[in-house]
């Protein structure tokens, strides 16, 4: 065991004990050899004062050779016990006489030793020289004594040391047991007490204080240091306490946000936030309110399965309203969390309530969306002060929680009609990429068949007009063939509407419905005649046409697609037959406004598909049905500010009326074909067309009208006639080009000879002639457009009108 | 070299014939100014030598030269007369009396009374002639007798060691 793992008492004590016995042994060991050393100095000044005397007594024993007398004074050495031997020498150096007197003589030297004292051998050796007044030398004197006396004092001394530093031992022994009760006690204690602290936590011990020393200091400082100990401690441990208090409350917290987070629908968010609250918070009634900003009322909505006998004895069912006035539901309603923790203490109805159904505390939260406060979550236990402050906290954060669930749950409602929106957007915009697609096919087909239709057309119109040699059959079926030109143009008309692009800018013309009813019972016959008799489905057609209805502005080939949509759907609402009425009237109410029914005596429709019926893409016929139909009709009727109604029934039948505002209007200009009868003048006419047949055609039609007309297969060739005229001083009167020609086409065409010559007008004639007037897309230079396959009738028409004007000027 | 001298008086001690008995004598002689105090007017100065004189014939040849040449007693030097005649003792403080003068011992005796003069002889009847110190031989060791009252007469004292080493003798005249 080293000396640092002693108890601090032995520590003390071997401190003490080693010190004084180490003082005391230098003191004693100085103090020996002071003494010693003073004893030697004694002693030989006790030898020399006996050498001294005897030399003195024995100068005349010696002067006078008397040694009887010499003998007899070194006998007097007898008395001094120490003297062990003694001798006196003559002059010569002689041992003259001797002591004692018996003994041999070998306890004196044979030779003669130089003066002075020395100890050697054991012994103490004076060798003193004898005179007599200090004159002549007679001899030597030569006295050894021993040490005895020398080693009885230092035996003496010895022992006296052993006795004080025993002495002193024992009283520094009883010394440090009183110091260790004034120092080590103390410190003991200190380390017993932390030692107790340590090992059993015991932070309430405390260490008595005795004095001022730095010892009591340190126990002082030790007791305030355990005394702030405690104090953390506790602290420590209320704070661990509050804490896991938190904890539980936050994995409550979570644990409901998760149950919440589940679902999507307000009422299941209320249920399971209110059952949660029973089961954990154990309140005795919870209830969740929602506002309604209009009435000022609170109305119930979703009560605890604990809390429905408290709510039915409050008359709080679900559905039933509660007043805001001026208790803690108003502040709440204004985003603040109400604690009334004595409910009967509180004057207001609703409290007063709430406390003669038995429940003695209250806690209003806010449920706010964005800060806005949508609802209350009421939660209310029989005790009163019965919500401490962290379950008013919890509840804060809960209703937060609750109001960012309810929050998302309208979000999440918003996203999936935004999906849905989306979806049919989608779809609509794939549909009609469909359509845009199918439609330049439609447009290439229909531009192909005009021009091939085109001298069809032309010849059999001006061998109609031109023969008059013709037999009454030939006749006939020129007008048949030209019947079946019409036919086919008609189709590829009806064919490009299909996917004309909707502008909404159109221009507005006045319609007569009574005109635009057989057209379009025309263009149907097909579905609601031909089809359904192929099957032996008869549908019967009515028409009741208002006689003098009024015009009204709009853009008749749109209505006309539309009242053909409706009949379309009319049809197909009667797979077994039926009948199919269209009726035209004048609408009883005021501004007076004209309707058009298409009525069915078909399926009918439930409500749902009335209501939506009219949207994009909803279809009831399946792979059969775009969806769109109904849509265009709607799009129309909005575009001309116009109203739908439906009316159907399962089973009874679909009326569909479009409803159109009559305006005051000019009458429609008078009929073109007036210029048919006009002077007919000889004009210089360039053709300009990619295709032989039309080329042909038209210049054998406008030369049976008389003109000069110089043909030009293609574009670059139509501009290099054009120029060499020019230059031949032999213009062109105008000039009719096609559109649609391979490297130089119409518009370049008519760009370069309006730029020759600006006063020339350029006719167009074009298989998408439909399509530029509806699109405003004629270039600038384009005079005129017509489609092909060209009427006769038209082109004379045109030419009168383009060259009226030009044949004026020259 | 005084150690080659005291070896010489060993030697001369140990062969006891009439001459080394003389040495010896001589050698007392010598010692006898340091045992005795003469009074100051003994002397004419400080300085002034302590004078040995011997009185007849000189038995001592010239050894008693030897012997005090150099020493000095009390700061004094030492001198040796030898004197025929008593008369002549006036400068002399010790005074050896030969055995040629031993018929007229008495007669010199009386002529040194009164005088601080330290009368030494080894004639017979010293002592009662009123000498002061008497060399008598026995057991072959010259032994001192001495007259303690007739020194005192003389005012001269003698060392009580001197007396304790001699014997004492006198005191009936």
């Amino acid at each position: 065991m080293s000396f640092r793992d002693l108890p601090i008492r032995r520590k003390l004590m071997s401190v003490l004990l080693a010190v004084s016995a180490l003082m005391l042994l230098i003191t004693c060991t100085t103090f020996i050899v002071y003494e010693l050393l003073t004893f030697r100095q004694g002693m030989v000044k006790n030898v020399a004062t006996l050498g001294q005397v005897i030399a003195a007594n024995s100068t005349a024993a010696l002067a006078f050779d008397n040694a009887a007398d010499a003998a007899e004074v070194l006998d007097a050495l007898r008395a001094e016990p120490h003297v062990v031997a003694a001798g006196l020498y003559d002059r010569a150096g002689h041992l003259f006489a001797r002591f004692p007197a018996q003994a041999g003589a070998d306890g004196l030297p044979a030779e003669l030793e130089a003066d002075g004292y020395r100890f050697e051998r054991g012994r103490l050796v004076a060798v003193i020289p004898v005179t007599q007044h200090g004159n002549q030398r007679l001899g030597t004197l030569h006295i050894e004594t021993d040490l005895d006396a020398l080693y009885a004092r230092l035996r003496l001394y010895g022992e006296i040391t052993a006795a004080v530093i025993a002495l002193s031992l024992l009283l520094a022994f009883v010394l440090s047991r009183f110091l260790q009760q004034q120092i080590a006690h103390p410190i003991l204690r200190l380390a017993q007490a932390a030692k107790s602290v340590s090992e059993d936590g015991d932070y309430s011990v405390r260490v008595e204080t005795l004095g001022r020393d730095e010892v009591s200091q340190l126990t002082g400082a030790f007791n305030q240091m355990l005394a702030q100990i405690q104090q953390q401690h506790r602290e420590l441990t209320d704070n661990a306490a509050r804490v896991r208090e938190q904890l539980d409350r936050l994995n409550l917290l979570h644990r409901i946000t998760r149950a919440i987070g589940e679902r999507q629908d307000l009422p299941s968010i209320f249920q399971v936030l209110i059952r949660s609250l029973e089961d954990s918070l154990a309140i005795d009634f919870g209830c969740i309110c929602l506002h309604d900003a209009g009435e000022q009322l609170l109305s119930v909505t979703s009560i605890g399965a604990r809390g429905v006998p408290t709510a039915t004895a409050l008359g709080m069912t679900s559905g039933a309203k509660i007043a805001i006035d001026g208790n803690g539901l108003a502040d709440c309603l204004r985003g603040n969390l109400v604690y009334e923790p004595e409910i009967a203490a509180v004057s207001f109805p609703f409290p007063q309530r709430l406390a003669a159904a038995g429940l003695g505390s209250v806690v209003f939260a806010p449920l706010a969306v964005e800060s806005k406060v949508f609802g209350v979550l009421i939660a209310s236990r029989r005790a009163q002060q019965g919500f401490s402050s962290v379950d008013c906290e919890f509840l804060r954060q809960l209703s937060e929680h609750a109001g960012l669930a309810a929050h998302q749950a309208q979000l999440y409602g918003a996203l999936q009609q935004a999906y849905d929106d989306l979806r049919q957007t989608q779809q609509a915009i794939l549909q009609q990429e469909r359509l845009r697609v199918l439609g330049q096919m439609a447009s290439g087909i229909a531009h192909d068949i005009n021009n091939a239709i085109s001298p069809v057309a032309l010849y059999t119109e001006s061998l109609l007009e031109k023969e008059t040699g013709l037999s009454a059959n030939a006749r006939r079926q020129l007008e048949t063939i030209q019947r079946a030109v019409d036919d086919v143009a008609q189709t590829v008309l009806r064919m490009r509407e299909f996917y004309r692009h909707r502008d909404t800018d159109l221009t507005l013309a006045p319609v007569k419905l009574n005109q635009l009813v057989p057209q379009v019972i025309d263009l149907t016959r097909a579905r609601w005649y031909d089809i359904p008799q192929q099957r032996g489905v008869v549908i019967e057609l009515r028409t009741e046409l208002a006689p003098g209805l009024p015009a009204f502005m709009g853009v008749e080939s749109e209505i006309r697609e539309a009242l053909t949509n409706l009949v379309f759907n009319a049809v197909d609402a009667m797979p077994d037959g039926g009948t199919l009425s269209i009726r035209t009237g004048l609408a009883a109410d005021a501004p007076s406004r004209v309707y058009v029914d298409v009525i069915d005596s078909g399926v009918g429709m439930d409500a749902d598909t009335q209501r939506r019926c009219l949207e994009p893409f909803f279809t009831t016929k399946g792979e059969r049905g775009t969806g769109l139909g109904l849509s265009m009709v709607y799009g129309m009727v909005k575009r001309h500010s116009a109203d739908i109604e439906v009316e159907s029934a399962p089973g009874r039948g679909t009326r569909m009326r479009l409803l159109f505002l009559v305006m005051p209007q000019v009458d429609a200009s008078p009929e073109a074909g007036a210029a048919a009868a006009g002077p007919r003048q000889r004009l210089r006419i360039l053709v300009i067309d990619d295709d032989p047949l039309v080329i042909n055609s038209l210049r054998d039609t406008l030369q049976g009208d008389g003109h000069a007309v110089t043909a030009a297969d293609g574009g670059q060739n139509g501009i290099d006639e054009f120029l060499a005229a020019q230059r031949r001083g032999q213009d062109f009167s105008v000039v009719i080009t096609d559109l649609g020609m391979p490297y130089v086409d119409g518009r370049k065409v008519a760009a370069a000879i309006k730029a020759a010559s600006r006063e020339t007008p350029i006719i167009m004639l074009t298989g998408w002639g439909q399509r530029l007037v509806a699109d405003r897309d004629v270039p600038a230079e384009v005079d005129k457009v017509l489609n092909k396959p060209p009427k006769l009738q038209a082109l004379r028409e045109a030419l009168v009108e383009c060259c009226a004007s030009s044949g004026a000027k020259r | 070299m005084p150690w080659a001298w005291l070896l010489g008086l060993g030697l001369c001690f140990h062969c006891a014939a009439a001459t080394p008995e003389y040495e010896l004598k001589a050698v007392f002689l010598f010692r006898f100014a340091e045992f005795v105090e003469w009074p100051p007017q003994a002397f004419a100065d400080a300085q002034a030598p302590l004078t040995i004189c011997v009185l007849g014939d000189d038995p001592f040849g010239g050894y008693l030269d030897d012997t005090v040449r150099g020493e000095k007693v009390n700061e004094r030097p030492l001198a040796v007369r030898r004197l025929r005649d008593v008369d002549s003792v006036s400068a002399c403080h010790i005074v050896f009396i030969s055995s040629s003068e031993h018929e007229q011992m008495r007669r010199d005796l009386a002529a040194l009374k009164g005088r601080s003069i330290l009368t030494v002889s080894d004639n017979d009847g010293f002592d009662r002639a009123g000498g002061m110190i008497g060399l008598a031989l026995a057991d072959n060791k010259i032994r001192l007798q001495v007259n303690p009252d007739a020194a005192k007469a003389a005012d001269l004292k003698l060392s009580s060691k001197l007396l304790v080493t001699a014997t004492i003798v006198g005191g009936e005249n």
